[in-house]
């Protein structure tokens, strides 16, 4: 390799979002322009992990004639789903399963390929927090120099004013929950929707706006499910036929007004949950699809003897193809990450604030959540609009 | 690490629970010994915190009181692995970042953080389990061991039997079998019921579910059968829907175990979701979160299977 040209890597480090190829393209139309060659690393970091599943090679070299079709659909380097280099699962020779720590293999496969700086897209889960971020970070204090690009879902990156991928979600979701919302009304009936938002209820809250929903359920707002029918018992009352109330996943009824369930004794019971009668199942589950819809549609249907309709659409919003700002966004995010190295930055987060992009510390991000101010002039507009949210 | 010296050398077992009135672990009432480590990785476990061989932390969000009235534990954690949404203003942990070193354990008042594991010696555990001798000569129950896989812990749990048998007590043991052939045998030296599970018949589907083929398992249970002809051996499927819910694998389970006399039955058990609530405490995903529950019918259906099998009446309504 000719001394004078930098060769750098890019990999996603968490799921799939529309137009992640978008990202990969901006960066390998940056890097050419400096003259550096760059690699995608396939399947968040399986391509250095397990080069013997790729007859073709674990890494993928990126021209700029990528971006000509990038933005169709699939992620061009494929996405990490789970993957995590400090805790590979393996199969030793005593045919025992157990997690070992392979960064430093990771590391050490990206030495022999001549890499000098990785770009990752990091991302959130609602179980496991912000996976890849932390990944990044810890490769990071092992001296990899690191430039990282924020995609999420639910927004919720801390000091990440819009992370990528989360404007094709909002319009996708927004789109879906018109479309129940018009059958819904069609038939008389109330539909309760369960969108992604486990701590942070940005998109709850925005495509709930648009689509002109009744009632909004966030995280950030403890409800009472009283008042919740209440609000919906006067849009009846008004000849204006309520049908669409949008809940955040990690939505939760004020501390006052909870349902009072079973007190199944926590981390000790769990260990012993057929000795404990009182413990079932459900009662610790926090992560099955639609379990909020569910609940709240039950409870609205007891308060207000009206037929309601639990919806949930989980993975849904993540299909589809990206939006217009998502495009720009996306070959921005991935140009800026190759500016930044460029500049020398090193253990750094892109993010957008109008006009520019600027760098973050890693550590900014990490351990925090970004949520909505409950009084914030967003909230406060859509009170105006009419949206309940049952505080 | 190999396992001979992971496990082999340490003079105490690693232990996760101790379970009191356990009908359903072997005959009799029974005290059930859960212990630490596995070596597979079930895709529909309902014991995720018995995976791992070392104590790991588990954090149940509903017992934290937050950071106003408490926040004690995010001052004693040295990796700052613990932080604080805003809008519940209670402490998540950032598993990435968690080494399990147990610190903010002692600190949380509480119990919201608790540590998953802990060693006890042969006697500590005995001085447990005969707390309830009289149930056993009762009921002819006593000590079952269980995991994880217990008999990756092989010289305490052989320690352990062989005291259980001195001092009177009947012993039997919950296994996967994915051990070593010494490791299995020296367990089972002193164990008088062996409940062992047969999780899928084909290698192929095995690997797929549970992370590794069942060859050596097959091989471990076949040599056990033959080289202990007096004990008891109680084969069982854990049956999960769309998994392994199908005649095919239970009719290649009765067709390995029934010409062995030893094996007195073939238990099925219908798969629940009692460890679902775990895998949040851990943070972890659960693989099967949005799996259906076994229908009744299904489990009719393979009991009547295994009952032709063992030549028991069937009797239908």
């Amino acid at each position: 390799m000719n001394p004078c040209v930098k060769r750098i890597a890019i990999n996603i480090g968490s799921g799939y979002l529309p137009g992640l190829d978008l990202v990969v393209a901006g960066a390998a139309l940056a890097a050419d322009g400096l003259g550096w060659e760059i690699v995608g690393i396939r399947d968040g970091y399986d391509g250095l992990l397990y080069p013997e599943r790729y007859p073709e090679g674990g890494m993928v070299t990126l021209r700029p004639g990528i971006a000509e079709a990038a933005g169709r659909g699939g992620s061009l380097i494929g996405t990490a789903a789970r993957t995590d280099p400090f805790r590979v699962r393996t199969t030793n020779a005593e045919n025992q399963i157990e997690e070992i720590d392979h960064s430093d293999d990771v590391l050490e496969a990206l030495r022999k390929a001549g890499v000098e700086a990785m770009i990752s897209l990091v991302g959130g889960s609602a179980v496991t927090g912000l996976h890849a971020l932390s990944v990044a970070f810890k490769l990071h204090r092992k001296r990899l120099c690191t430039v990282c690009v924020p995609k999420s879902v639910e927004n919720e990156i801390a000091s990440v004013q819009m992370a990528f991928g989360y404007n094709s979600v909002l319009s996708h979701t927004a789109e879906t929950l018109e479309r129940i919302r018009t059958g819904a009304q069609d038939v008389g009936r109330l539909a309760v929707v369960e969108v992604p938002g486990q701590y942070a209820g940005w998109l709850a809250l925005q495509s709930g706006m648009a689509a002109l929903a009744d009632a909004v359920l966030l995280p950030e707002i403890p409800y009472d499910i009283v008042k919740v029918a209440n609000a919906l018992a006067a849009r009846w009352g008004e000849g204006r036929p309520p049908a669409l109330v949008v809940v955040a996943e990690g939505a939760r009824p004020a501390a006052s007004t909870a349902v009072a369930g079973p007190d199944a004794g926590g981390l000790r019971a769990s260990l012993t949950p057929n000795a404990d009668p009182e413990f079932g199942e459900g009662e610790h589950v926090i992560d099955r699809t639609g379990a909020m819809a569910n609940s709240v549609a039950l409870a609205l249907q007891r308060l207000t003897g009206r037929d309601v309709l639990p919806f949930s659409l989980g993975h849904l919003v993540r299909g589809g193809v990206p939006t217009a700002v998502d495009r720009q966004l996306g070959l921005a995010y991935g140009a800026g990450a190759v500016r930044a190295l460029q500049s020398g930055e090193d253990g750094v987060l892109i993010t957008l604030q109008p006009p520019d992009l600027k760098s973050i510390p890693l550590g900014e991000s990490l351990n925090r959540i970004r949520t909505i101010p409950a009084q914030s002039e967003l909230i406060q507009i859509a009170r105006a609009l009419g949206i309940a949210f049952g505080d | 690490m190999s396992l001979s010296t992971q496990y082999e050398s340490k003079p105490t077992g690693r232990v996760l629970n101790i379970q009191h009135f356990c009908t359903n672990d072997g005959p009799g009432i029974r005290t059930t010994v859960f212990l630490k480590a596995c070596s597979l990785r079930c895709k529909w476990c309902c014991n995720p915190e018995s995976i791992h061989p070392k104590p790991e932390l588990a954090f149940d969000l509903k017992k934290c009181i937050g950071e106003k009235e408490c926040g004690l534990c995010l001052k004693e954690c040295p990796e700052s692995a613990i932080y604080v949404v805003d809008t519940d203003g209670k402490v998540r942990i950032n598993w990435d970042l968690c080494t399990n070193c147990g610190k903010c354990v002692p600190v949380c008042p509480t119990e919201a953080l608790y540590e998953f594991g802990h060693d006890m010696t042969v006697d500590e555990v005995l001085a447990e389990v005969e707390q309830d001798a009289a149930f056993y000569r009762e009921s002819g129950g006593g000590i079952t061991l269980s995991g994880g896989e217990c008999t990756l812990q092989p010289e305490f749990c052989a320690a352990l039997l062989a005291e259980a048998h001195r001092r009177g007590i009947n012993t039997a043991i919950e296994t996967a079998g994915n051990v070593p052939w010494e490791f299995f045998r020296q367990v089972l030296e002193n164990t008088d019921t062996v409940l062992h599970d047969h999780k899928l018949s084909d290698p192929e589907r095995h690997k797929q579910w549970v992370g590794v083929d069942n060859v050596r398992i097959r091989a471990n249970f076949q040599r056990a059968y033959e080289t202990f002809p007096d004990k008891t051996f109680i084969a069982r499927t854990p049956v999960i829907p769309g998994v392994n819910d199908d005649e095919e694998n239970i009719r290649g389970v009765l067709a390995f175990i029934r010409p062995y006399k030893n094996v007195i039955d073939y238990q099925l058990l219908p798969y629940h979701r009692y460890g679902e609530g775990k895998y949040g405490f851990l943070g972890r995903v659960y693989a099967l979160k949005d799996f259906p529950s076994l229908p009744a019918e299904t489990l009719r259906r393979l009991q009547a299977i295994i009952d032709e099998a063992f030549g028991r009446k069937v009797i239908t309504n």
